[in-house]
């Protein structure tokens, strides 16, 4: 038994009972694309797309729900995938970051961000990015106010945020809705 | 061994099982039997966080969300009646909560971020049964009654009484709980909701509270009010009876509020922690009193 006080990472007493879990298939669309995959019931939303679909975009910044990072559109809402478990999930439509323009063509939001320099360390911007596809979607016309409550659910610990509430400010210009 | 509410990184993943109901009565019907090991999970953002961060290890979840014939809320025979499965942003949108049920708007505007109140619901809220869940203070204020389900049957218990402490119900394992209600608010009242917390979002409330107030504004005399804080003299929601008691039936003016605070003042009994000292939220929660009052006194007379 590691001693009292020991950190967390090197204690060896979570290792939960063996467990009968069942397997479940899961039927859904992400990005305007149709999967049917084998999960495990504890499987989250967030594991099936990056570890199954391989959809390595959407991050996992605190499992929580705390950062929203890890931000996808679910069924027309934004929800957050380290909170919804995968069969939760089923029959759904998914958007990821990477259904937010593609390889040769950027989104305009993908460019507006690049050139207001509205990434730094780059980890809360697939939560921004989703949220602010999400808002153009919904409400295009969205002001200043609306649009700095429909990222308060997404933390940034670099930017300050001035320069990605900047970057969709630029992208509605842009965006023909 | 000890480990705090918000403990180290675990890397290896939480395992569990998952059971879906085909429909609700298969549901029931599994309850019956499984009822003991089952964890429900509607929204998963209170019950997700606790499993990643350990305080609960469930051998079995019962995933509710596709039971969407819970997910309502309406207005029948004077009473409003909302399903378990209605999400926070659902009640802030809900047209059937009119105007004068501004809390559910207030707990909205400062519950999580909008990704979050997609997915929480209010019978999470209820089931929970923690100082943190924000629609608690507000349905005690609306004096509301949980119904629940069984394959025994249905109950219908009021909120207070179905608080049994911090983060304990009076559900028994194979009961579900299905709908919310309270009665309806009439012409000369108003329910408000406040919250103290560190941040404007994604913040657990230090103190937050509930006022459900009825005013004859032309004399400005209180004929009913229910206050419900976050956390009273315990840690879990309650009724501040002994406030309620001490304006009910008085003229709302300076003196008065001033008099409120004072009861409040005496009754309160907060504990520190490392958010808060005890000495602030008490502070906080007769600040917030006398807001809250205040407001919902300038919304009745401006019902009118």
């Amino acid at each position: 038994m590691p001693p009292e006080g020991g950190s967390a990472l090197c204690r060896t007493d979570f290792e939960p009972e063996v467990i009968v879990v069942t397997k479940h298939l899961l039927k859904f669309r992400v990005n305007e694309k149709d999967y049917a995959v084998t999960v495990d019931s504890y499987d989250r939303l967030i594991d099936v797309l990056r570890d199954k679909l391989g959809l390595k975009g959407t991050k996992e910044g605190c499992g929580t729900g705390d950062c929203g990072t890890c931000a996808v559109i679910m069924n027309g809402k934004l929800v957050n995938s380290c909170l919804v478990l995968a069969m939760q999930a089923r029959e759904s439509s998914i958007t990821t970051v990477e259904g937010i323009g593609g390889e040769e063509v950027l989104h305009p939001l993908q460019e507006t961000f690049i050139q207001s320099g509205a990434s730094q360390c780059g980890y809360c911007i697939p939560g921004m990015l989703v949220t602010a596809k999400h808002l153009l979607d919904t409400n295009p016309r969205a002001s200043e106010e609306e649009i700095k409550l429909a990222i308060s659910g997404v933390l940034c610990r670099c930017t300050g945020y001035t320069k990605i509430v900047k970057a969709i400010k630029d992208a509605q210009s842009r965006v023909a809705y | 061994m000890k480990i705090n509410n918000h403990g180290g990184y675990v890397e290896k993943q939480m395992k569990f099982d998952l059971y879906i109901p085909e429909n609700f009565e298969a549901l029931l019907k599994y309850l019956a039997a499984n009822g003991k090991d089952a964890v429900f999970v509607a929204g998963g953002s209170d019950l997700m966080p606790r499993i990643k961060r350990r305080l609960v290890k469930p051998k079995l979840l019962v995933d509710l969300s596709s039971l969407r014939e819970l997910d309502y809320v309406k207005q029948e025979d004077g009473c409003i009646r909302i399903g378990a499965l209605a999400t926070i942003s659902e009640l802030s949108e809900s047209t059937v909560l009119s105007r004068q049920y501004e809390a559910f708007r207030q707990v909205a505007a400062r519950y999580g971020g909008p990704a979050i109140r997609n997915i929480a619901t209010i019978g999470g809220n209820v089931a929970a049964a923690a100082s943190s869940e924000d629609l608690i203070p507000v349905l005690l204020a609306l004096d509301a009654t949980i119904h629940t389900t069984s394959a025994r049957g249905t109950q219908a218990r009021p909120l207070r009484e179905f608080l049994v402490g911090k983060r304990r119900t009076s559900l028994s394992p194979d009961e579900l709980i299905t709908e919310i209600s309270f009665r309806a608010l009439n012409g000369n009242s108003w329910c408000t909701f406040e919250k103290v917390g560190r941040r404007n979002s994604l913040i657990i409330a230090l103190v937050s509270l509930a006022v459900c107030m009825e005013i004859e504004s032309d004399i400005m005399k209180v004929n009913d009010i229910r206050v419900a804080f976050n956390r009273f003299r315990g840690r879990i929601p309650e009724r501040a009876i002994g406030l309620e008691t001490a304006l009910r039936g008085r003229s709302l003016n300076e003196e008065t509020i001033a008099e409120g605070v004072r009861v409040l003042d005496s009754e309160l009994a907060l504990t520190s922690d490392y958010r808060a000292s005890s000495e602030y939220r008490v502070e906080a929660a007769k600040a917030c009193l006398r807001k809250a009052v205040v407001h919902c006194a300038e919304q009745i007379s401006s019902l009118k």
